[in-house]
C-alpha cells in the first residue's frame, strides 16, 4: 500500500482496523493481495537489496533511561562512536523452545556483559497471547508470530522501537518489510519465515502430491487413515481454501461453507489430529501424508529424506506464509539489554548461525553468504522464486465464529 | 486434687470462647485460600461469561447471555466427557479397589512402600510417561506391532482408539482412586471380618456388609477426585487417542487459546461447574440417603 | 510405650482351618496378590520405557530406537536450564506440599466442630475447588493477579511480580482440598471411643489429639502430602499462568520442547530422578529397619506402618 510508506506516526486503531477489514472484505485475489503485502515481483525477493555493506551508522545516544539494575562491564560495541546507555546485567527472554543458538547466545552474553540471559518457554502463540492478555508481564524479548502483531500492538503489549538503535535491519530484505502486520516496521524485527505445506512418505505412496487437490484425493484415497493434520485453525483452513482458490484468510460466509464441505469429507480419513508428534509418525510410516511444516525434515525425518524417500512440497496452489518476529515487550525491565539483542541477532555472521541451527529461512541478505550452503540451496527451507509468488501472509482470524465452529464440527468428525 | 471442681461456670464460658477461637483458627488458613484463590477468580470468570469478546480476543465489558446460549446448544464436548469420565472411573474402579484392599489387609509391613510405589512414577514427566505410553503400545514395538504379527492383520491398532485412552486415562489417575480407598480400608479392624466369618457369614456377604460400608466414604471420595478432573481432560485423549475426540477440555482450550474468546469460554466453564455441581451433590445424597444419621461425612 | 499385641482373634479362626470355604479363600488370597503384582507392572512399565529410553542414541525421536547411548545424560548434567527448572520444581513442591497439608489438615478437623451450614458452605467451596477446569482456573488466576498487582502498585507503590509465591498459591487450592479430603475419608466413622477413653483419663485435648487422634491420622496426612507434592512438581497448566521470568518449572521447559521435538535429555532427566528417589526409598527403608532393630521389640515397630499400627 503505498500511502504506509515512509509514515513513522504510530499506526492508527482505525487505520489498521479499516486495512483489516478491507482485506477481510474483498475477495483477495491472490496477485492483488502480494501486491498489497509486498511480495510481488519475484525477482525482487531474492535479489539482494538495499543491504549495501558500507559504513553502519553510529548508534546515537537515545534519552532512553538506563535501567536501575546494576550494569556490568562492556556497553555495546561493534559500532563504536558515540555514548551508548548501558547495556543491563540481564535479559528476560520469552520464546518457543530451543528457538536460539546456544553460541549466539554465549556469544551476547560475553560480548554484551549480561550475566543472567533468562529464557523461558511457551508452548505456542496462543499461550504467550493469553498470558499478556490476562495481565503478565515481567519479560524483555518474545517471538510471536507476525499475524498476532496488530492485535499485540493495539493491546499495547508491545513497544514502539528506535529503529536508530538497531542499524543491523538494514540487512533485511525488503520484501519483508513494511507488511501489512507492521507497515513502519517499528514493532518487530524478522527473526525468520516458512511456509505450511504437505510432507510426504514418496517411497510409501503412489506419487508426490503437487497440488492441494492431488493431496485431497490421496487424503480420501491410498492414503485415508494414514493422513495427519496439525491442529491449528489458520493451517487446516489452508487446505481446503486454496485448493478452491480463494484466500486462505477468507471470513467469507460462501467460501467458508465449501471449505467446511471438503474438510468434513477428509474428516473420517484422518490418523490423527496433531501438531507434536506427526515427525515420528512420518518417520515409522504409520502416517504417510501430512499437512504440517518443515520442522521433521530435519529431525525424525533426515535419513529418510537423504535416502529420497521423503519430502516436503509446497503445493501448486500456493500456501500459507509465516514469519516469527522479535518484539520487545511493553514495560520491558532491561530495555538496553533488549536493544542490543535486537541488533545484534542481526548481525550476517550471527543470523546465519541462527539459520543453521534453526533450519528456518532468515530475511537477512547479508546473511546468506555465510548460511551452509546444504541449507540456502533445500527448496524447503529456502522456496525457489516461483513458490514465492505463490504464497500468502497468515492473519489473525481466531475472532470469526463460523471457522471456530466449522473447526469444531471438523474435530468432532476426525476418525469416524 | 480438690481444686478440680472449683469454679465450674466461668471456666465453661471460658473454655467455649477457647473452643470456638480453636475451631476459628483451624479452618481460617483453608477459608482464606478458598475466598482468595477460588472464589475470588470464580467471580471473574462469571464476570467474563456475560460479556463479549473483544475485537483482539480477551473479555470485553457487556452483559449478554449469547454466550450461555451457545454453550447450551453445543453439548457434544460435554456428553463425550461424561462417558469417558464415566468409563474412565470405573476402570480405576475395577483395578483399584482390589489393590487398596491388598495394600490395606494383606500388605503389613510393606504397607507404606507399596503406597509410596505408588507415586513414584508420577515423579517423572507425565509427557513422556504418556509417550512411552505410545511406545508400549504402538504399531511399531509395543504392543499393537505384536498383534500384528501374530494375528497377520495389518491393520490392527491400539493407538487411536478408546481403548488406548482407556487405559493412559486409568494409568494417570489410579493413585486419586487407591489413596482414598486405602485410607478408609486400613483403618478397618479385622477383627469385626473374622468375626463375621466366625458367625458363618459367606465371603460375599461378609464384604458387601462389612468391607464394604465401612469402605464406603474413601470409595465415593475417590470415585468423585477421579470422575471430576476427568471431566476435564484433554491432553491423554489428545497424545493417545490420536486427538480423534472432542472434549470439554479441548472444547475450553479452543476458546480461550486458540478464539481468545474468553466469554464463550467463561459461559461453559460455568456450566460444567453447575451440571458437575449438581452431580456430585445428587450423588451425595443418594449415598447418604441409606445411611440413617451416619452419614458418609466425607463431604 | 508398645502397645498391646492385637487381639488373637485370628486365633479362633486358626482352628477352623479345615473348613471347605478355604479352598476359596486362598483362591481369593492368590488372585488379590496376582492383581496387585499386575498393577504394579502396568504402572512400571512405561517407567521401563523412559528409563530405557533415556539410553536411546538419536535426536528429537519420541517412538523410535536408535542405539545405545550415554550422551543424554551428559547432555542433562550439564544443562542449566533443566537444573534451573528441576530446582523451581522442588522450590514449588515442597512448600506447597507443606501448606496443603497443613492447611488441610486443620481444616479437616476444624470442620468436625462447626456447625452443618458452615460445613456445607465449605463442602460446596471444596468440590468447587476439584471441578473447575485447569485452564479455567488458571487464566482467571492470572487475572486476578495482575489486577491485584496492578491495585496495589497503584496505591502503595510497591510493584510484584508473578514468580514462586503466586505458583505457590495457586497449586496450594487444589491441593489442600485433596489433603482435606483425603483426612475427612478417614476422620469419618473413626474410633471416638479411644478419644473419649483420653478424656476420662484426664488427658488434656492436646495430648489426647497428638497421641490418639493424630496417629491415626497419620497414614491420610502422609498420603495427603505425597499426593500434594505430586500434583504440584507435575502440574503444567495452572504453573504456565502463574509464572515469571525465571521460574519455569520442569513441565514447563519439557512441554515447551514439543514444538521442537522432545529430546532424551528429559527421559534422562526422569531416569535420574528415578534413581535417586528409589535410592533414598532403600536407605530410608534400611535406617528404619535398623533404628528398629536397636530400640524394642520383634513387631513392625520403626517402620512407617509400625508406627502407624503402633498408634492403634
Amino acid at each position: 500500500m503505498p500511502g504506509w510508506a515512509g509514515r513513522r506516526s504510530d499506526v492508527a486503531d482505525q487505520d489498521l482496523d479499516a486495512l483489516l477489514a478491507r482485506m477481510a472484505r474483498t475477495k483477495v485475489n491472490r496477485r492483488s493481495f502480494l501486491a498489497a503485502s509486498g511480495l510481488a515481483g519475484t525477482s525482487a525477493f531474492l535479489a539482494a537489496c538495499s543491504s549495501s555493506g558500507g559504513t553502519p551508522s553510529p548508534s546515537t545516544a537515545t534519552s532512553q533511561a538506563p535501567s536501575g539494575t546494576a550494569a556490568a562491564s562492556a556497553s555495546a560495541t561493534s559500532t563504536a562512536a558515540a555514548s551508548q546507555p548501558e547495556v543491563e546485567s540481564e535479559l528476560f527472554m520469552y520464546n518457543w523452545s530451543d528457538y536460539i543458538s546456544e553460541t549466539n547466545r554465549d556469544t551476547f552474553k560475553e560480548r554484551f556483559g549480561v550475566e543472567t540471559f533468562q529464557y523461558d518457554v511457551y508452548a505456542d502463540n496462543e499461550e504467550l497471547i493469553a498470558k499478556l492478555q490476562a495481565g503478565a508481564s515481567g519479560y524483555d524479548i518474545a517471538a510471536p508470530t507476525a499475524e498476532y502483531l496488530p492485535a499485540m500492538v493495539q493491546e499495547g503489549f508491545i513497544q514502539k522501537l528506535d529503529l536508530a538503535r538497531i542499524p543491523n535491519t538494514k540487512h533485511i530484505n525488503k520484501s519483508f518489510k513494511k507488511l501489512w502486520w507492521d507497515p513502519t516496521d517499528e514493532y518487530q524485527v524478522p527473526k525468520d519465515y516458512g511456509t505450511t505445506g504437505i510432507l510426504y512418505r514418496s517411497d510409501l505412496l503412489s506419487k508426490i502430491p503437487a497440488s492441494w487437490r492431488e493431496f485431497y484425493d490421496m487424503v480420501k484415497g491410498e492414503a485415508s487413515g494414514k493422513t495427519v493434520f496439525v491442529t491449528s485453525q489458520g493451517d487446516v483452513f489452508t487446505f481446503p481454501l486454496k485448493m478452491l482458490g480463494y484466500s486462505l484468510n477468507s471470513v467469507d460466509k460462501a467460501e467458508l461453507e465449501e471449505a467446511r464441505k471438503i474438510l468434513l469429507e477428509c474428516a473420517p480419513h484422518l490418523l490423527a489430529l496433531d501438531s507434536d508428534t506427526y515427525g515420528d509418525k512420518m518417520a515409522t510410516g504409520e502416517a504417510v501424508l501430512t499437512l504440517g511444516w518443515t520442522g521433521p525434515l530435519g529431525q525424525e525425518l533426515a535419513p529418510l529424506v537423504e535416502e529420497n524417500k521423503a519430502g516436503y512440497v509446497v503445493p501448486s496452489e500456493g500456501t500459507l506464509f509465516w514469519m516469527d518476529t522479535w518484539v520487545m515487550l511493553t514495560d520491558a525491565p532491561h530495555p538496553n539489554a533488549a536493544y542490543a539483542w535486537l541488533n545484534f541477532i542481526h548481525e550476517p555472521e550471527i543470523q546465519a548461525e541462527e539459520t543453521n541451527y534453526n533450519l528456518y529461512a532468515t530475511c537477512n541478505d547479508a546473511a546468506k553468504e555465510f548460511v551452509d550452503p546444504e541449507i540456502l540451496n533445500d527448496p524447503a527451507i529456502f522456496p525457489p522464486d516461483e513458490v514465492i509468488a505463490s504464497l500468502e501472509g497468515a492473519q489473525d482470524t481466531s475472532g470469526n465464529t463460523q471457522r471456530s465452529d466449522i473447526m469444531e464440527e471438523f474435530k468432532q468428525a476426525i476418525g469416524g | 486434687m480438690a481444686a478440680i471442681a472449683s469454679a465450674p461456670r466461668r471456666d465453661a464460658e471460658t473454655s467455649r470462647f477457647r473452643s470456638r477461637l480453636v475451631t476459628f483458627a483451624l479452618v481460617f488458613p483453608t477459608g482464606l485460600w478458598y475466598v482468595a484463590l477460588l472464589v475470588a477468580p470464580l467471580l471473574i470468570v462469571l464476570v467474563f461469561s456475560f460479556g463479549i469478546r473483544a475485537r483482539n480476543g480477551g473479555y470485553e465489558p457487556a452483559f449478554v447471555l449469547d454466550n450461555y446460549v451457545r454453550a447450551l446448544s453445543r453439548p457434544e464436548p460435554f456428553i463425550t466427557s461424561v462417558q469417558m469420565a464415566l468409563a474412565g472411573t470405573i476402570g480405576c474402579l475395577l483395578v483399584g479397589l482390589p489393590l487398596a484392599y491388598f495394600i490395606a489387609t494383606r500388605a503389613g509391613r510393606r504397607k507404606g512402600l507399596l503406597i509410596l510405589l505408588l507415586v513414584v512414577p508420577f515423579w517423572t514427566s507425565f509427557l513422556i510417561r504418556t509417550y512411552a505410553w505410545l511406545i508400549v503400545l504402538g504399531p511399531d514395538m509395543g504392543l499393537a506391532g505384536w498383534v500384528q504379527t501374530l494375528t497377520g492383520d495389518d491393520r490392527f491398532t491400539i493407538l487411536g482408539t478408546p481403548v488406548a485412552v482407556l487405559i493412559g486415562l486409568v494409568y494417570g489417575y489410579l493413585p486419586l482412586m487407591v489413596f482414598p480407598l486405602y485410607v478408609t480400608l486400613e483403618r478397618m479392624d479385622r477383627s469385626l471380618v473374622e468375626a463375621s466369618k466366625d458367625l458363618g457369614a459367606g465371603r460375599w456377604a461378609t464384604f458387601r456388609q462389612v468391607t464394604l460400608p465401612i469402605a464406603l466414604p474413601g470409595l465415593v471420595t475417590g470415585s468423585i477426585l477421579v470422575f471430576i478432573p476427568m471431566m476435564g481432560e484433554y491432553v491423554i485423549p489428545q497424545i493417545l487417542g490420536y486427538g480423534k475426540t472432542y472434549l470439554m477440555g479441548n472444547a475450553l482450550v479452543s476458546d480461550f487459546l486458540e478464539n481468545r474468546n474468553w466469554p464463550n469460554g467463561s459461559a461453559r466453564a460455568v456450566g460444567l461447574i453447575v451440571l458437575m455441581f449438581v452431580t456430585i451433590a445428587t450423588y451425595l445424597w443418594f449415598v447418604n440417603r441409606g445411611r440413617g444419621s451416619r452419614e458418609v461425612s466425607v463431604l | 510405650m508398645s502397645a498391646p499385641a492385637i487381639p488373637a482373634a485370628g486365633a479362633l479362626t486358626q482352628r477352623k482351618r479345615a473348613r471347605p470355604t478355604d479352598r476359596g479363600a486362598s483362591l481369593v488370597e492368590g488372585w488379590l496378590r496376582s492383581h496387585a503384582i499386575l498393577v504394579y507392572l502396568f504402572l512400571y512399565l512405561p517407567i521401563f520405557v523412559v528409563v530405557l529410553f533415556a539410553f536411546n542414541d538419536t535426536t528429537r525421536r519420541v517412538t523410535q530406537w536408535g542405539g545405545f547411548s550415554l550422551r543424554w545424560f551428559e547432555v542433562a548434567l550439564n544443562d542449566s536450564v533443566v537444573h534451573r527448572a528441576l530446582t523451581n520444581s522442588f522450590i514449588v513442591a515442597v512448600p506447597n506440599a507443606i501448606l496443603a497439608t497443613l492447611f488441610g489438615t486443620m481444616a479437616a478437623l476444624g470442620l468436625q466442630r462447626v456447625g452443618k451450614r458452615a460445613r456445607l458452605v465449605f463442602d460446596a467451596l471444596t468440590y468447587t475447588s476439584v471441578i473447575v477446569p485447569e485452564i479455567v482456573i488458571a487464566l482467571a488466576t492470572l487475572v486476578m493477579f495482575a489486577s491485584g498487582f496492578d491495585a496495589i502498585e497503584a496505591v502503595f507503590g510497591l510493584k510484584l511480580n508473578l514468580g514462586h509465591p503466586t505458583i505457590i498459591a495457586a497449586h496450594v487450592l487444589f491441593n489442600t482440598s485433596l489433603v482435606l479430603l483425603l483426612v475427612r475419608a478417614r476422620l469419618s466413622g473413626m474410633d471416638r471411643s479411644l478419644a473419649d477413653a483420653s478424656y476420662d483419663l484426664f488427658a488434656t485435648p492436646w495430648r489426647t489429639f497428638t497421641q490418639i487422634t493424630l496417629p491415626q491420622l497419620l497414614p491420610a496426612i502422609v498420603a495427603g502430602f505425597l499426593l500434594a507434592f505430586t500434583f504440584s512438581f507435575d502440574d503444567y497448566v495452572i504453573t504456565t499462568f502463574t509464572s515469571g521470568p525465571g521460574s519455569s518449572t520442569l513441565p514447563l521447559f519439557i512441554f515447551g520442547q514439543v514444538k521442537r521435538g522432545v529430546t532424551p535429555e528429559t527421559n534422562a532427566v526422569a531416569t535420574m530422578m528415578l534413581a535417586f528417589t528409589l535410592a533414598m526409598l532403600i536407605v530410608g527403608q534400611w535406617l528404619l529397619r535398623r533404628q528398629a532393630r536397636h530400640t524394642s521389640g520383634p513387631t513392625e515397630k520403626g517402620s512407617m506402618t509400625g508406627i502407624i499400627a503402633d498408634a492403634r
